[in-house]
């Protein structure tokens, strides 16, 4: 018997899901345990080994690896809970982290905060100026060096930081990526002063043009690495102690897993883990249920986020934002678009209806937890419409109040608008649906695609009340709602799913046509630098894929496409294809005569995906068939519709759906950790996995 | 060529009453309309879902646009914006990126209703461009709108538009700016309104005339291709809407965004006093060789809940620096939008009804054709804009809560450099054509409760950004020898103005000299004002150096960090100059930060202290300005109190007092004015009093104030006065300082010609507004 495990460390709970190669599938929830979060990953191990009625070592010793997201790395970067970190720059150059290309005024903030001009600050300097130094030296645009490094200079910038007690440096240099001498040179440097200081050089954590993202990103990562080193390192020892043999795995941004000991030297690369979780779960239970082109939803009480799959692949980025600052890592593209089960109702100045952003976090909550929140959010106007129980979710140790509910919706929305609560409560209810489509369509179009095209996926507590609205406003027609045993553990579940990537890039930005030696030569090198990665993980593959790219664009644009090539030996015909697929490409993106060859094309970063394939795809297992019609354990009277009130309508309680049931709508379904709604004129049809698909009737 | 010429005005656009527009159009044109009883009978669920699908699209097309742009100006600057309009053009709902744009769109479209409707007729499938800045749509040739009607069922239902800067449209000047023009034929030529897409097609004939004008064609295909496809992509959506909705429902909606827009400005508006605040502002010098001073004035009175904006008094048009009607509109939107309407939707063509504005044609903002506008939005349209921004801060800063909107003038131009050559770095030799886009990253102006932001950008393109340096030295045959922000540029005062920044390159890559276009603005005056008591942030300040050693320099192995180290022949760029730079030359560019807020003797010393560790001021700062001792870099209580009673004596000392003061007043019961100044009494006796002393100075009606008045030499403003404005302009240039003749607190700190308007007459009252 061999186990692969997925634990997926939040900020409440730790998740796990295991998952063996004879159809067993067990899902465990634990609160996290910070600032140590070990010790809850060892408590849901716990649970886990508890299902199985076998010991923590026992089931350890048989677990083929785990993979590990956390949440942590990235809660300290937002926190601004990191160690000083030095910064060692190209003379005349320190202020790009202080100017931060005037960006980071506005990046990374919602549309109502950027047209609050006078609201806006930079508020977030990577560090103060006394450990941002700068050294002599310059290298230009063609690798060559215009002026050497003043070493001395160097060792008393070094000192100095050492000095003041830092104990990590980070070092970005203006085109380090094309010539990395003077960076390694430095990290000689540092190591003749203090060999155990932690070391990040911008070409080898982000070899990428551009250097306010550049140094960001390595600052960054220097400021998160060693801490994810002492984590892990302690993690895994107490693994090992407790009989895990095999490896420790930890999900990066790219929707890949990494072993732990290589995780801090690029520690960036794992800020987005926790996010990726749920769009790798999406892949893996599109496979087993056919599904090529997902949208996947992941609503909790305070957060949207949305990915997308499109022909089985997630769909990339090559940036993301944290703290206002653009971080180069390639990652999954997950949005977080909206503000989840506890977004507030309000009215704004000229007294219209109006939807977050603003939520009620989880203190107070909404109204209807009772925990001292006075105004109305999603989950007070679910509470209200019925399509929440009053005596709280099935299993649930909460009731939720709904005179508070009906309260906080009176005084605030309906009769400042003349409305009933029951108005009111259905107006919330349709005006979030209808804006959740609105930013859901952003996503999707601005990828390039259209959504009639995509199968939407939702789970986490506050995506089933509302998905299948949603998902109509956008034009999805069917709709799935995980429900089996990784129901309440999707991202655990896309964990114990995922592959080992690494993704390795430079760049080298140059005119198309181009020598293809060049290209050759860039990808050589690359492909040298993940096969030796992937050496270095001590994991057997099934098989081991390379994917080659290019990031190209227009001309003199900001934003680059990127684009797949060939593998194999590279000649004109193969840097042409590249070429035309970005420009196909392009003109899904932004149009069909949206591009203008002519104006020239440039090849920007050069980059290689490998994925090591993991001898183990965790596959849900089947459920019981029906035998009969599914029986609903209750009835209430809901409303779904404005135009139709409230409709007596059954509820069916999870655990007794199987496999071919049908549940026409309008229907409820309760999950401990939610509820699924299924719209009148929708049908719901429970699927040999156990999960809901809700279609147009 | 400065005569008006007869034929012209045909071109000039105004705002019109819509009704009147509607009934012009001939009844080959059938619009969609609706009746306010449709209007009124939304639901507000119906209401939000489509106001929230209209953001939507907006936003969708400017993405699209942003995105499919080849134009630095556009993806790295945001110089662009795009609007969805009503049947008539009234804007609906905005982008947020270029906001002076805002006040040009409909003005193009009213201007295309009224002259295209007949002949050649306005269609389904058709697409219009214009570059005209008289006609609207944009604030010089360089900004180009392609628009398109949406039509449904065979009713013109509304507009999309789609504006963006383009580098270069031909004319004589590179980057069609000619620092030397008289008039608008040295320039790129102004397209009217043509018919670009027909029946959904490309007009390749037009297509080709409007690009073949260009120095970069290609870049201006591309971008016109971009243009169109956010149209296109607004339109599709559009219909969308409509199919889903009712084409009733929706422009209910659309009307509705507007007048919800209006009746919540008017209502703020209601709720402030009445008055009228001045603020007058210069530019110095109107196009090569010009060493005159040229001013723009506006009084902005608040009646009820009404704004009128009256500019007149301004100065005739001169040179280069000129703008037309929809650059003063344009001036107007980018103060008012971030300043009244930051928590209102920008359903813009609501928010223009709340205000008139009354001007004198043929002056330096209502230019009469064929004027010279190429500087049209970053010289005069901009100080519109700040002046705008200087009174609505007056107005408001008498509130706490609305105060949180005032602002110090932030940086007061665009200092443009534009450099051409020749790329030696590639196999084959390349041209080049740019603008610097480094001066993108200006300070923003002091706040009553925070310091400006950092090199926070320009306050007219609030989602700018600048370059990387690779970038730029990827495109460009130039080496960046320093890229960073300036310590001291920032406006001294209790809350200091945002740091602007430098950039010093070198060419590199490159064996001939390249050429060098300059046109600039506040070296001799401030454009970036303080604000009660708060100092100007730092004069711009362009420096070409000659005879330079910066070769011998890097290669001996050091890296210069200033001018002085690299070559004893600097030569202050004058603001509009054609010049060039040769290799193993440095060209030098220092651009504004934002003005202070405040007395600089009142900040609190231990963010002296803390500005000076994190490099934001220098050490002579500290002291000659903030008047603060640090002994070790720790504050000196004692010593820093002694030394701010010296500096306030020095005030006394200097300054001649106008006016007899009325001795001190109750300072339990007040009114705030601004930082420094409150209201005591009430009816007839009410009085301004200087908060800090009590002293009472004046009546709260006409008359002038008892104060302090300094004139000095520019450079007592401070260390952050870098320009020495002899080098520029002829007309003398002073600091000049109001204090409290009681307790010497600082009124008002201002760097301006010596035949500014005296403020004591207007100083702290809003002048009540008579019919």
């Amino acid at each position: 018997m061999a186990y692969v495990i997925g634990v997926d460390v939040g900020g409440t709970f730790t998740d796990a899901v295991l998952d063996d190669d004879a159809g067993t599938v067990l899902a465990a929830k634990s609160p996290s345990t910070p600032p140590d979060y070990s010790r809850g990953v060892l408590d849901v191990l716990g649970l886990l080994a508890e299902q199985l009625g076998t010991s923590l070592p026992e089931m350890l010793a048989d677990t083929h690896h785990i993979a590990h997201g956390t949440t942590s790395s990235l809660n300290a970067l937002v926190m601004g809970n990191v160690p000083p970190v030095g910064f060692l720059t190209t003379k005349g150059h320190r202020d790009s982290i202080f100017i931060m290309n005037v960006e980071g005024r506005y990046l990374g903030r919602s549309p109502g905060e950027l047209q609050h001009v006078l609201g806006q600050t930079k508020d977030h300097a990577l560090l103060p100026k006394k450990h941002a130094l700068e050294v002599t030296e310059r290298i230009d645009r063609d690798g060559t060096v215009v002026v050497g490094l003043d070493e001395e200079e160097a060792r008393t910038a070094i000192r100095s930081l050492l000095t003041d007690g830092v104990r990590a440096i980070a070092v970005s240099l203006l085109w380090s990526f094309r010539n990395p001498v003077h960076e390694r040179r430095l990290r000689e440097l540092i190591a003749e002063e203090d060999p155990e200081v932690f070391v990040a050089l911008s070409s080898e954590v982000s070899p990428r043009i551009r250097e306010f993202a550049r140094n960001a990103t390595t600052i960054m990562s220097t400021q998160i690495g060693p801490g994810l080193r002492d984590y892990l390192g302690s993690l895994e020892s107490s693994l090992r102690t407790n009989g895990l043999t095999g490896p420790l795995l930890v999900m990066q941004s790219n929707g890949g897993a990494v072993a732990a000991k290589e995780a801090p030297a690029a520690a960036i690369s794992t800020v987005g883990s926790v996010l990726t979780g749920g769009v790798v779960g999406s892949v893996a239970l599109g496979r087993q249920l056919g599904h090529r082109n997902i949208i996947s939803t992941d609503v909790g009480g305070t957060t949207f986020l949305a990915g997308l799959v499109v022909d089985g692949e997630p769909v990339r980025d090559t940036t993301t934002v944290i703290n206002h600052h653009p971080i180069n890592v390639p990652t999954l593209r997950v949005d977080a678009i909206g503000s989840g089960g506890g977004a507030i109702a309000w009215l704004d100045a000229g007294g219209n209806l109006r939807i977050g952003p603003r939520s009620a976090q989880a203190v107070p909550g909404p109204a209807c937890y009772g925990n001292g929140g006075t105004e109305p959010t999603n989950t007070d106007a679910n509470l209200v419409l019925g399509i929440l129980p009053e005596k709280g979710l099935l299993g649930g140790r909460k009731p939720l109040s709904l005179e508070l509910a009906r309260q906080a919706i009176d005084t605030q929305i309906a009769k400042p608008l003349g409305l009933s609560v029951e108005e009111a409560a259905a107006a919330i209810y349709t005006v979030q649906n209808a804006q959740t489509g609105d930013l859901l369509r952003k996503t999707v179009v601005e990828a390039g695609h259209d959504p009639r095209n995509f199968v939407l996926y939702a789970f986490g507590g506050a995506g089933p009340a509302h998905c299948a609205g949603y998902a109509a406003e956008v034009g999805c027609d069917t709709v799935v709602v995980p429900l089996g045993p990784v129901a309440s553990a999707f991202s655990a579940f896309g964990l114990a799913s995922s592959d080992i990537v690494l993704a390795a890039e430079l760049s080298d930005p140059t005119v198309v046509p181009f020598d293809p030696q060049r290209a050759e030569r860039n990808f050589a090198e690359l492909e040298q630098q993940v096969r030796e990665g992937l050496e270095r993980q001590g994991v057997t593959f099934e098989k081991v894929e390379l994917h080659r790219e290019i990031d190209m664009r227009y001309s003199m644009q900001l934003a680059e496409v990127t684009a797949p090539v060939a593998n194999g030996p590279l000649g004109m015909p193969e840097i042409e294809a590249a070429a035309a697929a970005f420009e196909k490409r392009y003109a899904e993106l932004f149009g069909k005569d949206a591009g203008f060859r002519e104006a020239g094309i440039q090849a920007i970063t050069f980059r290689v995906r490998a994925v090591g394939v993991l001898p183990f795809s965790p596959e849900l297992p089947e459920v019981p068939a029906a035998r009969g019609e599914a029986t609903p354990f209750t009835t209430r009277p809901v409303q779904l519709d404005p135009t139709s009130g409230y409709v007596d309508t059954p509820v069916y309680d999870y655990r007794e759906l199987r496999s071919g049931h049908v549940l026409q709508g309008p229907a409820i379904v309760e999950v401990p950790t939610t509820t699924v709604v299924v719209p009148g004129g929708t049908t719901g049809t429970v699927d040999q996995l156990g999960n809901l698909t809700i279609r147009r009737s | 060529m400065t005569m008006p010429i007869p034929g012209s005005e045909a071109f000039s656009s105004r705002p019109v009453d819509p009704d009147e527009l509607a009934r012009s159009l001939p009844s080959s044109l059938q619009v969609h309309t609706v009746t306010q009883e449709q209007v009124d009978a939304l639901d507000p669920l119906t209401y939000e879902v489509i106001r929230h699908r209209l953001w939507s699209v907006t936003d969708e097309m400017g993405e699209a646009l942003k995105r499919m742009s080849g134009s630095p100006i556009v993806t790295d600057a945001n110089d662009f914006d795009f609007a969805i309009s009503d049947e008539l053009g009234q804007e609906v709902q905005v982008g947020l990126y270029n906001t002076m744009l805002v006040g040009a769109v409909d003005l193009a479209i009213y201007w295309t209703l009224r002259n295209r409707a007949d002949n050649p007729g306005i269609e389904s499938g058709d697409m219009f461009l214009t570059n005209d800045p008289w006609v609207g749509g944009g604030l010089h040739q360089n900004d180009v709108m392609v628009y398109q009607p949406v039509f449904h069922d065979g009713k013109l239902f509304a507009w999309t538009s789609a504006i963006a800067h383009q580098p270069d449209l031909g004319g004589v000047g590179l980057g069609s700016f000619s620092p030397a023009a008289q008039d608008v034929f040295s320039e790129s030529l102004p397209t009217p309104p043509v018919k670009v897409v027909r029946g959904g097609q490309l007009q390749r004939d037009v297509a080709d005339l409007w690009v073949r004008r260009s120095r970069v064609p290609m870049l201006i295909g591309l971008d016109l291709r971009a243009k169109i496809g956010a149209n296109n992509v607004g339109a599709e959506r559009l219909h969308a809407l409509i199919a889903q909705y009712g084409a009733d429902t929706v422009k209910a909606v659309m009307k509705r965004m507007m007048s919800d827009a209006e009746h919540r400005l008017r209502d703020k508006l209601t709720a402030l006093p009445d008055g009228s605040w001045t603020a007058t502002g210069y530019q110095d010098q109107s196009h090569e060789g010009d060493r005159d001073l040229h001013k723009i004035t506006v009084t902005t009175t608040k009646t009820g809940n009404h704004l009128t904006f009256d500019f007149t008094g301004t100065d005739p048009q001169a040179g280069v620096i000129n703008c037309t009607y929809a650059g003063m509109r344009g001036g107007v939107m980018l103060a008012l939008l971030p300043i009244l309407a930051n928590d209102i939707p920008w359903s813009a063509g609501g928010l223009m009804r709340c205000f008139d504005l009354v001007t004198e044609e043929g002056t330096l903002n209502n230019a009469t054709f064929p004027a010279a506008v190429g500087r049209g939005p970053i010289g005069p349209a901009w100080l519109t804009g700040s002046l705008i921004a200087e009174c609505l801060s007056q107005m408001l800063d008498r509130d706490l809560e609305l105060g949180k909107n005032v602002q110090a003038t932030c940086c007061g131009t665009w200092d443009t450099a534009v450099i051409a050559g020749l790329d030696e770095r590639g196999e084959q030799p390349a041209p080049f054509l740019s603008i610097m886009m480094e001066p993108m990253a200006g300070g923003y102006g002091a706040r009553p409760h925070a310091d400006g932001v950092d090199t926070g950008g320009l306050f007219c393109i609030p989602m700018g950004r600048v370059p990387d340096v690779e970038m730029t030295e990827f495109l460009y045959p130039l080496l960046t020898l320093w890229r960073r922000e300036e310590p001291d540029s920032g406006g001294p005062g209790r809350h200091r103005g945002g740091l602007g920044a430098s950039i010093a390159f070198t060419p590199h890559g490159t064996s001939i000299p390249m050429g060098l276009v300059l046109a600039s603005a506040g070296k001799a005056v401030a454009q970036n004002a303080g604000l009660s008591g708060g100092h100007p942030g730092n004069s711009g300040l362009d420096v070409v150096a000659r005879q330079s050693r910066v070769a011998e320099i890097l290669a001996s192995g050091r890296m210069p960090s200033s001018l002085a180290e690299i070559s004893d022949t600097l030569e202050p760029g004058q603001n509009y100059a054609s010049s060039y730079l040769a290799p193993g030359e440095v060209f030098s560019m220092t651009w504004q930060g934002g003005g202070g807020y405040g007395d600089p003797l009142t900040r609190d010393p231990e963010a002296v202290a803390r500005d000076l560790r994190e490099e934001k001021i220098t050490a002579d700062a500290v002291a000659a300005v903030y008047g603060v001792v640090l002994a070790g870099g720790q504050v000196d209580p004692a010593a820093t109190a002694a030394e701010r009673e010296r500096l306030r004596g020095v005030r006394r000392d200097r300054s001649r007092v106008a006016g007899e003061t009325r001795g001190k007043a109750d300072l339990s019961s007040v009114r705030r004015v601004d930082d420094n100044l409150v209201e005591v009494g009430s009816g007839a006796g009410t009085a301004v009093a200087c908060g800090r002393c009590g002293e009472v100075l004046g009546d709260t009606g006409a008359g002038p104030l008892a104060v302090g008045i300094y004139d000095g030499a520019p450079t007592e403003a401070g260390p952050q006065i870098i320009a020495t404005a002899a080098d520029y302009v002829d007309a003398p240039v002073v600091f000049r300082q109001y204090s409290c003749p009681s307790c010497w607190t600082a009124l008002s700190s201002a760097v301006v010609p010596a035949d500014h308007p005296d403020r004591a007459v207007t100083l702290g009252r809003p002048t009540v507004a008579t019919g």
